[in-house]
């Protein structure tokens, strides 16, 4: 039998320190994945469904694990994206397609602090600049979990089908793929969380339907939201002071002019400079108020509204700004989908 | 000496068969969930955008009785006039019903969790547009 001759001395020291090195590579390489693409248009009509593929990798995989893919699409609410979504995937470590499930609301996220998933999606990858408050995180995951073997470099392609709604929009989507048991703000291995998921942001999406541009990308005056309500809703006015110049660019202090018309030809002003229509300033030129039209303009229970016009004023009422720095009104019609 | 030890184990089967009774359980009794007094809204959210802070909502009251309320209807509301209430389920409430004088019931999601020690009410329902959810928390106001 062969006498196997340990190193001794200097010699032990050298093989010491390339074990522990190849060993301490071996920990740092840890699971990290990416998004290498997203396809999907740049433009679609409205009512139609959205088609994208997802092309996502899990790379240098250092340990076994076994865990959910999961996936995240920021969308417009107007799109009740979580009713009218479908998403499968197929990849090199599964057979088949497989048809993945909507992750309930409320569901909490792992490592998120206890939010959601699509709260900790929304705190994380963030809103991909779109300006209106009327977006969402819609999240998916695999049926069932998946082994992932030290070693392994697994490709996924995501499949994703959006019925869209008819509004005319202009909006900025987002994606972000990861898996069930890191989540979003996993530090493992000492690593940083974005190791532990993938993000895509495509270039923005147009949606072609009938009516005036809802632009969630570029800074305007002021857009209403919700994009669709009735007068029994509350609306959102904002004004976004330094987006156009205008004559209240500098303005400390706002208020909103309206008025009402009503569905039988009636029409109903309300434009007072006073606390009550004064807009809440938010910092940094931007100004919002929030009001219940039928409480706004007195309606009496046979009155409703068919829309609205409304300026923007200073405290003395005699400097006025409209559509794109303008006199003219802004208009907002009463409407759902 | 062998019936002896018979006998002791039919003694002794006997004691364990008489020795098991059983035992009836009596699970807690949910109580009946109580709403009567004034409620103020004190959390508002629409689609999830908080709207609290941008909209003044101090002065809606809604006062339940044992099975009517009274409401002052300054803000969208699921109901405008006053009228009765009832629970789907007294003990184990998942909707609240509404109905206004010569109307029909409207019928609205209920919860009624205990949030640092005090009861909300937390309603969700759509005054507007079916695509726009509001939640509104209550609580008991003096």
């Amino acid at each position: 039998m062969k006498k196997i001759k340990l190193p001794t001395g200097r010699s032990a020291w050298n093989w010491i320190w390339k074990i522990t090195g190849t060993v301490i590579v071996l920990v740092i390489v840890a699971c990290s994945i990416s998004i290498n693409n997203v396809s999907q248009p740049s433009t679609i009509a409205g009512g139609s469904t959205l088609t994208s593929t997802i092309t996502a990798g899990i790379n240098q995989v250092n340990a076994t694990q076994t865990s959910a893919l999961v996936v995240g699409i920021l969308v417009p609410t107007q799109w009740n994206a979580a009713n009218n979504t479908t998403m499968s995937y197929t990849s090199s470590a599964t057979s088949g397609t497989q048809v993945m499930n909507l992750i309930p609301t409320g569901t909490v996220a792992p490592t998120g602090g206890g939010v959601s998933w699509q709260t900790d999606m929304l705190n994380t990858i963030g809103t991909a600049g779109n300006l209106i408050n009327e977006y969402e995180w819609i999240a998916f995951e695999s049926p069932t979990p998946y082994t992932v073997n030290n070693g392994d470099n697994i490709t996924v392609t995501i499949t994703v089908n959006i019925k869209v709604s008819q509004t005319n929009m202009l909006f900025n989507m987002a994606y972000v793929v990861c898996e069930s048991s890191d989540g979003l703000n996993s530090t493992a291995y000492s690593l940083s969380p974005s190791t532990y998921y993938g993000t895509f942001f495509p270039p923005s999406l147009r949606v072609t339907g009938p009516g005036t541009l809802l632009d969630f990308i570029d800074p305007q005056l002021s857009v209403i939201t919700p994009g669709f309500a009735t007068d029994n809703d509350i609306i959102t006015l904002p004004f976004n002071s330094t987006a156009v110049q205008n004559p209240l660019t500098n303005a400390s202090q706002v208020f909103l002019c309206a008025t009402g018309y009503t569905t039988t030809g009636d029409s109903i002003k309300v434009c007072q400079q006073t606390s009550a229509n004064q807009l809440q300033s938010l910092g940094g030129g931007n100004f919002q108020t929030s009001i219940w039209p039928r409480g706004f303009f007195g309606l009496s229970a046979a009155q409703s509204l068919d829309s609205i016009e409304y300026v923007f004023t200073d405290a003395t009422g005699a400097t006025i700004v409209g559509f794109n720095g303008t006199t003219t009104p802004f208009s907002y019609t009463f409407g759902c989908q | 000496m062998r019936r002896l030890i018979k006998t002791n184990y039919a003694l002794l089967l006997g004691c364990m068969l008489f020795a098991c009774k059983i035992e009836h359980l009596n699970p807690p009794n949910e109580p009946m969930k109580n709403i009567a007094g004034t409620w103020g809204i004190i959390n508002a959210t629409r689609n999830g955008t908080n709207l609290t802070s941008s909209f003044d909502f101090s002065h809606f009251r809604i006062v339940f009785t044992d099975s009517t309320y009274t409401i002052d209807s300054l803000v969208p509301f699921i109901v405008t006039h006053n009228g009765k209430w009832a629970f789907d389920n007294p003990q184990y409430p998942f909707d609240l019903i509404f109905t206004q004088t010569d109307s029909a019931s409207l019928e609205t999601p209920f919860q009624f969790p205990v949030a640092n020690g005090v009861r909300n009410i937390i309603l969700t329902f759509s005054p507007g547009c079916p695509s726009n959810s509001y939640v509104y928390t209550l609580q008991q106001v003096n």
